[in-house]
């Protein structure tokens, strides 16, 4: 086994490298979840009485929403 | 001058003995190789501190009974108190926990440290450890060469683990060869006088050797190879905790506060537990004897006998201390205050003191709190200069009424406001960050320092610009010129609403509202800018204002502009997790918000 290869080794059983991308994942579907569930709100919202500012707070939500998703991919992507 | 005269007179007598004996030169460097072993350890633990160990700490000392564990758990590991409490009041003085956690902990290390006893007296003098030593030495220093810190630290961890064996071998070895020469056990002295004597030795010891670790190992080695008697171990070991209380003490004089109060209830800890031993000596031994019955270990077996005594009279100490903690800490933030000295309205810094430097999570937590606190500053500096009330801003009070309820007729002296609240922090802040950065930090945390010190910048550029539109600001807000008088209060609204928002970002703990408070923020500071959204033009079209109107408020939106970009910046980088985790809104992503707007 090369040092490289012995070096990752001893990093996923101790578990160095992983931890941070994990809790960065865990984060990122947290924050998601919220997202989803505001956009949702919002959508309701607007069905009742159109406004400028809940529209603008849509737009923003779902860019934020597809932002997020392409970086969980990502992450998931690079394990 | 005192210390120099004390090592000096070390270092003759050391010289002396080991030309008198060639075997106190061999017990010396048994205790010399295990002490390095133990900085080793401690160097190597501390080089997983970049997360697991401060995560681990905060979680687990939310109450007593945790923090105790945590500390028991902690040492018996690392096989250091003396790292425990560094690392106690590294976060002690980061404010990541409080004084009553951190002496759960200290009563918690005290026990942890006991496992060392039944380590050595069950293991190390059963086995020939120094074989195990030696591979575990090569191997440690093999990976103490490589580049990555976690490699390094499990070098540093083997390294420290193979000296503290062949240490104990050292002294082992040197203790046989001296009882052929020299038998100190005819010196032992019995009853009161004894255990008085022997308890000052164990004191004096530990003081030295700066480790009480390192002396338990060095009288259960002489109790093992007959050279003392067990009543005499006993209290040398009663002296070996008293004396760690010293060398904290020492230790803590060159700390802040915080390191010299938990020094304070290191003392009063093992002073006590030191006198509940020392007063009932005997009925511990017969407890100890009993015990031993139970736990199987033979009569003639005093080193296991002596771990069982330490490890019993700290249990007791703990006990007989839980509920005095929160008594403990009144006592002791009574008697040792932080001197406050008078500055004459300027604010200093709260949070840098040298005790975080220890480790880079505590160095940046601590940078993050102060600059916290300088926000805090720039918040009441700005909210004045736009000439509104801060305690209107973080109200329910619509905006509108904010604008309406004006803080002064007059102009604020921003220049007074920064030189008393802002310039010395500021400095305190990047002075300290330079020091962070000397110390062994990752390149993440580089870059998490730098990050801190533009959000810095950042206010101190903000509060500049503040100081420049306010000249204009009690002038135009005030006229009778309604156009211009709406544009500059448009200004101090934009204003005071991302004030507000940053306060709610400061408040909460939903990642969603922050994200979305940044975000609105953002476009906002793109959609009110008047210059490119065209409202100057109609302005100057319609000649609804005069060329000097035009150009202030041309200058003052852009140093509105300004402000606001510094803020939500910082606030981004202070408040918000969102750039850790890539969803700030970029110049792209605000521009496709407006875009939609437009169509």
């Amino acid at each position: 086994m090369g040092i490289k290869k012995f070096i990752k080794r001893a990093k996923e059983i101790l578990g160095l490298e992983d931890e941070k991308k994990e809790s960065k994942k865990k984060s990122l579907k947290r924050l998601l979840k919220k997202l989803i569930k505001r956009k949702r709100e919002i959508c309701t919202m607007l069905k009742d009485k159109k406004s400028k500012e809940l529209q603008e707070e849509l737009d923003i939500v779902s860019l934020q929403i597809k932002k997020g998703k392409k970086i969980l991919h990502e992450l998931y992507k690079s394990n | 001058m005192f210390r120099t005269i004390l090592l000096l007179i070390l270092l003759v007598a050391l010289s002396y003995g080991f030309w008198l004996s060639p075997d106190f030169k061999e017990i010396s460097a048994g205790v010399a190789i295990f002490l390095f072993g133990m900085f080793s350890l401690e160097e190597g633990f501390k080089s997983f501190s970049g997360g697991t160990l401060e995560r681990v700490l905060q979680k687990s000392t939310d109450k007593t009974y945790k923090s105790i564990g945590f500390g028991i758990l902690s040492t018996t590991i690392m096989q250091s108190s003396s790292l425990v409490s560094v690392l106690t009041i590294s976060f002690l003085g980061a404010g990541l926990i409080g004084l009553g956690q951190g002496i759960g902990i200290i009563f918690g290390a005290n026990i942890g440290t006991t496992t060392g006893a039944w380590l050595v007296a069950g293991l190390g003098l059963k086995v020939n450890i120094a074989s195990y030593a030696m591979p575990m030495l090569v191997f440690g220093v093999i990976l103490i060469f490589q580049k990555q810190k976690s490699i390094k630290g499990i070098g540093y961890i083997l390294a420290g683990l193979g000296f503290l064996f062949l240490g104990i071998a050292y002294m082992k070895s040197g203790f046989e060869a001296f009882k052929a020469s020299i038998d100190l056990a005819s010196f032992a002295v019995v009853g009161l006088k004894g255990l008085f004597i022997f308890t000052g030795i164990g004191i004096f010891a530990t003081v030295v050797m700066q480790s009480s670790h390192a002396t338990l190992v060095l009288i259960i080695t002489a109790l093992s190879s007959g050279q003392i008697s067990y009543e005499n171990a006993l209290a040398l070991a009663i002296g070996a905790n008293i004396g760690t209380t010293i060398a904290a003490i020492i230790g803590a004089m060159g700390s802040n506060i915080v390191g010299k109060q938990l020094a304070g209830a290191h003392l009063i800890f093992n002073g006590i537990t030191g006198l509940i031993a020392i007063s009932s000596i005997s009925y511990l031994m017969m407890g100890v004897d009993y015990i031993s019955i139970y736990l199987g270990i033979a009569d003639d077996d005093y080193s296991l006998k002596l771990a069982l005594f330490h490890t019993i009279f700290n249990l007791i100490g703990v006990i007989v201390m839980i509920p005095f903690i929160s008594k403990m800490v009144v006592f002791l933030e009574y008697i040792l205050k932080d001197k406050v000295t008078s500055n004459r309205g300027f604010d200093s810094a709260k949070y840098l003191n040298d005790s975080v430097l220890e480790l880079s999570s505590t160095a940046i937590s601590s940078i993050l709190k102060e600059t916290k606190h300088l926000y805090d500053n720039v918040f009441e500096i700005i909210a004045h200069g736009i000439n509104t009330k801060r305690q209107n801003i973080i109200s329910d009070k619509s905006i509108d009424e904010t604008i309406k309820d004006k803080y002064s007729k007059e102009k604020v002296d921003i220049d007074e406001f920064y030189n008393h609240k802002i310039k010395g922090i500021y400095g305190e802040i990047i002075e300290f960050s330079t020091k962070a950065q000397s110390t062994t930090i990752s390149n993440e945390d580089i870059e998490r320092l730098y990050s801190l010190k533009l959000a810095c910048r950042g206010m101190v550029e903000a509060v500049k610009d503040t100081k420049h539109l306010q000249k204009n600001l009690i002038k135009y807000s005030n006229s009778t010129n309604r156009h211009i008088q709406k544009e500059y209060n448009l200004i101090r609204q934009g204003i005071a609403e991302l004030l507000r928002s940053i306060y709610i970002i400061s408040r909460t703990k939903e990642e969603d509202v922050v994200l979305l408070l940044l975000s609105k923020s953002k476009v906002n500071m793109e959609k009110y800018d008047i210059l490119s959204n065209g409202t100057l033009d109609r302005l100057i079209r319609a000649d609804s204002i005069s060329d000097e109107m035009a150009t202030s408020l041309m200058n003052d939106s852009s140093y509105a502009y300004d402000i606001s970009k510094n803020l939500i910046s910082t606030a981004e980088v202070i408040f918000g997790d969102v750039e850790n985790l890539g969803m700030a809104m970029s110049k792209e992503d605000i521009d496709l918000i407006l875009d939609k707007k437009d169509n």
